[in-house]
């Protein structure tokens, strides 16, 4: 791009503190720069709170919550992710080649979050925008009480997928261990299929198989007498 | 939260299991560092048992100890003893059961309990941030096959050296488990048991899970097949790790409540609650993944190391 300037930080994390790192990631992309960060070690609250656009990578695994509340940087781990994977990201984008642990893209509000492994349990708990795409397979629960956005899983899905959900559509392309309480399952139209196949190329993941959709069955938007069963199991 | 590891070698030659076990811990003990401790393996079976005892703290050490050989005199010959922080090593020169060697050696004391006994499993353990370890028993040296450790961040019950873990699967020989999380359906387990005749020695809920295993174990149960049972059996939220003679396996409760990254590669295979943990010891191989809830699975030593002439 004209005018931008391409420079590169390195910064080697080995016996730093969090803290510092992470401002010093903030301050690099403020200017413009992009960051590659060495030896993470797979620590916790690493590339957290970026609220400018710019690319960081890590060359390793982190731990918890790495891109959390992220807005507008695009960052990449060169290695697997703990829980909370960018959780409360609003805008951006993550990319994990490895695998992601419990509660990746928890409770995000938008961008995009890209695992090209699995993910373990919750992922996509209470999201409220944005997209989750998915390589390889994902855990229990996951899509637990998601409102908006939509996950897409073009391996398998483990048990009580897409539990108690508002909103939202979980797409899987492989097998559904089981539903969670008031889902239902529809056939993904053409155009659905098309923009997810588009998806997984953009981020260079293979194509995915046909996608099935799980959406809300909304019979716990609200409390009807007649249908008490529903609430019990879903309680 | 409390911090578990586990490593198992695949290769034959005996590894530095002791040193990449602290390396764990010390790196986990942010997770507790109430106490901490760990069961190192082996790579093959001593021709002689080895028991860990705990002396108690009260009264005449000396007294203890010559009371808890005199025991151990009756049903075999007594080897090597070495004293170590608040526990005795005592290598056994003829066979006896564990019921006998426990019988023998808890007889006359409430405070005396058998905290390992085996011929592969060096069990160590101690009041205290893992970085102690290695002073109270040099442990930095050892080699063998696979290993599970502990750091403990109490919540429930009591920081002592009986509230400590690993804990040993009492009556089985060479079998121990380390646990992070909370047994909710303890005290009744512990009630069934104890009206069975078993003894509990701590308030610590985790100690129930070696007794369940061996429970389950002398009915005839595998040990995968036990750890698989478990998952339904106990309440809560747990991962748990269990080694015995030949492997190392782990069980997660249904909600995938505890943490339990696992990094499996050619040579070995590593597991612990942060995969910051992992790194901190064995280095970058490997991809880590986190497997998810109601999950079980055991390495045998016996299936995943490859001999050298079919490799």
């Amino acid at each position: 791009m004209a005018g931008t300037a391409a420079v590169t930080l390195t910064i080697d994390a080995t016996d730093r503190p969090i803290r510092d790192i992470n401002r010093e990631i903030r301050a690099a992309i403020g200017d413009g720069a992009s960051v590659t960060v060495e030896h993470p070690g797979a620590r916790h609250s690493l590339g957290v709170a970026l609220l400018t656009p710019g690319e960081v990578t890590f060359e390793g695994s982190v731990g918890y919550y790495c891109g959390g509340m992220n807005d507008g940087a695009t960052v990449r781990v060169v290695g697997s992710a703990g829980w909370g994977l960018a959780e409360g990201m609003l805008s951006g984008t993550v990319v994990v080649d490895g695998n992601a642990g419990n509660g990746a893209a928890a409770a995000i509000r938008g961008g995009t979050i890209v695992v090209r492994g699995d993910c373990a349990a919750r992922a996509g708990v209470s999201m409220k925008g944005g997209r989750l795409l998915v390589a390889g397979d994902v855990g229990y629960m996951t899509g637990f009480m998601m409102q908006k956005g939509y996950i897409a899983v073009a391996g398998n899905a483990g048990h009580a997928l897409a539990d108690s959900m508002y909103e939202g559509t979980v797409y899987v392309a492989g097998s559904v261990a089981s539903l969670g309480n008031d889902t239902v399952v529809e056939t993904a139209t053409d155009e659905e299929q098309q923009m997810l196949e588009a998806a997984f190329a953009e981020y260079d993941l293979p194509t995915p198989g046909r996608f099935q959709r799980i959406v809300a069955g909304r019979k716990l938007w609200n409390f009807e007498k007649h249908e008490l069963e529903t609430w019990r199991a879903a309680l | 939260m409390c911090g578990i590891a586990g490593y198992l070698s695949k290769r034959d030659d005996p590894e530095p299991i002791g040193r990449i076990m602290l390396e764990m811990l010390t790196s986990l003990a942010r997770r507790g560092p109430d106490s901490a401790g760990m069961a190192l393996f082996r790579t093959e079976p001593a021709h002689r048992d080895t028991c860990w005892i705990r002396v108690p703290e009260e009264g005449d050490p000396e007294a203890h100890e010559r009371r808890i050989l005199a025991g151990l005199a009756t049903v075999s010959d007594v080897g090597a003893v070495e004293r170590h922080r608040g526990l005795l090593r005592v290598e056994l020169a003829t066979s006896a059961t564990p019921d006998e060697i426990r019988g023998a050696a808890e007889r006359g004391s409430r405070d005396v309990e058998v905290v390992s006994l085996g011929k592969q499993i060096e069990l160590v353990k101690q009041v205290g941030h893992p970085d102690d370890l290695e002073d109270s028993f040099s442990i930095e040296g050892f080699r063998g096959s696979h290993a599970i450790g502990h750091t403990r961040l109490s919540t429930e019950s009591r920081v002592d050296l009986t509230h400590s873990q690993p804990f040993w699967a009492r009556g089985v020989a060479d079998l121990a488990t380390v646990h992070n999380g909370h047994i909710t359906n303890y005290h009744k387990l512990r009630r069934q048991y104890e009206q069975r005749g078993v003894r509990f020695f701590s308030e610590n809920d985790s100690e129930v899970i070696g007794v369940y295993l061996a429970d389950q174990l002398d009915r005839g149960l595998t040990l995968e097949d036990a750890l698989a049972a478990s998952l339904d059996d106990l309440d809560g939220s747990f991962s748990y790790l269990v080694a015995s003679g030949d492997g190392m396996g782990y069980a997660r409760d249904p909600f995938a409540l505890k943490p339990l990254i696992i990094v499996e590669t050619d040579d070995y295979v590593a597991v612990a609650n942060e995969e910051m943990a992992i790194r901190a010891a064995l280095g970058t191989g490997g991809v880590a993944h986190e497997p998810s809830g109601h999950v079980s699975h055991l390495w045998r030593r016996s299936d995943v190391t490859a001999p050298a002439a079919a490799a």
